[in-house]
């Protein structure tokens, strides 16, 4: 047996609209994506990119998306991002644009290298912050994300390896 | 490389290999269009529209993008010469090819002849008269 391949896009979406993160979801990204594949590779390429694509993940409030569709086809999937303008959702258009971060095989890799660009961007609100409330609160935020969260993961991690090994 | 079973007093031709790769840029296409019904006539405008919205159907804006010339088209017999880059090839061709109706009556498009020479297109052994 040999798995299907799929790719994984991990994208942020940009957008000035402050009323943006709560009309954000699975559903509207879905349809845009699709129109956008469909405007830009026709039936072809809406037919190929159907196939297991999906929305595996979304955080409306840092805007970050993980798109999946199979290998074969992940190029057609990737030259159209760029060219996604709006998102439309209960009938109003959000002017946004996607910023492809990363591209992994699996959800794992996407995920690792998003705690990476989180806490670097934990980082740098660091250095540019203003007052006092806000350096500690981030101090904060980043030391919990660094000694808790990244020691479970490695941990999650070791696991799964050994796992792997005994099967 | 062939390798012989018994190798005493046998020496191998000397040969170098030759590998022709399809180095040229276009290739060249003789289609014509066929109706279902008679005296239906477009020009060559209306053609390469043709073309183009079929493409773009299949193959959306990057597939309306591709160069495609129009190199000669007859009026009368819905005859024409294409040339296309030869990535583009097989998108034209499917497009082509799923082609189904203008402006709602049905037709085809039939591929005579491919070749990645333009002089090819010139004779069809097809239609030779054997005596």
């Amino acid at each position: 047996m040999v798995r299907f391949k799929n790719r994984y896009f991990l994208c942020e979406i940009i957008s000035d609209d402050s009323r943006f993160q709560q009309c954000l979801d699975e559903r509207a990204v879905h349809n845009t994506v699709k129109n956008v594949i469909a405007r830009m590779h026709g039936d072809f390429g809406l037919a190929c990119c159907s196939i297991a694509f999906s929305v595996k993940y979304l955080n409306a409030y840092t805007g970050i998306v993980l798109l999946c569709c199979r290998k074969d086809f992940h190029r057609l999937l990737w030259s159209s991002l760029p060219f996604i303008t709006y998102l439309e959702s209960r009938n109003q258009r959000y002017p946004c644009s996607f910023n492809t971060l990363h591209v992994g095989a699996t959800i794992r890799t996407c995920q690792k290298f998003l705690i990476h660009y989180n806490s670097n961007q934990l980082l740098a609100l660091l250095r540019n912050c203003t007052s006092e409330a806000d350096r500690q609160a981030i101090q904060e935020s980043v030391q919990s994300c660094m000694f808790v969260e990244e020691e479970q993961f490695h941990s999650k991690d070791e696991e799964s390896d050994d796992s792997m090994q005994m099967a | 490389m062939i390798e012989s079973g018994d190798d005493k007093g046998f020496k191998p031709a000397s040969y170098e290999r030759i590998v022709l790769k399809n180095a040229s840029e276009y290739y060249y296409l003789k289609i014509y269009l066929e109706f279902q019904e008679v005296g239906i006539s477009l020009n060559a405008v209306e053609f390469k529209q043709l073309i183009i919205s079929a493409l773009k159907r299949l193959h959306g804006e990057v597939g309306a993008a591709l160069p495609v010339d129009v190199l000669s088209y007859e009026e009368k017999t819905l005859l024409a010469i294409l040339r296309v880059p030869i990535t583009g090839l097989v998108k034209l061709w499917s497009a082509l090819t799923l082609l189904d109706s203008y402006q709602n009556r049905k037709c085809a498009f039939r591929v005579i002849q491919t070749s990645p020479f333009l002089l090819a297109l010139a004779g069809n052994s097809r239609e030779l008269v054997l005596d």
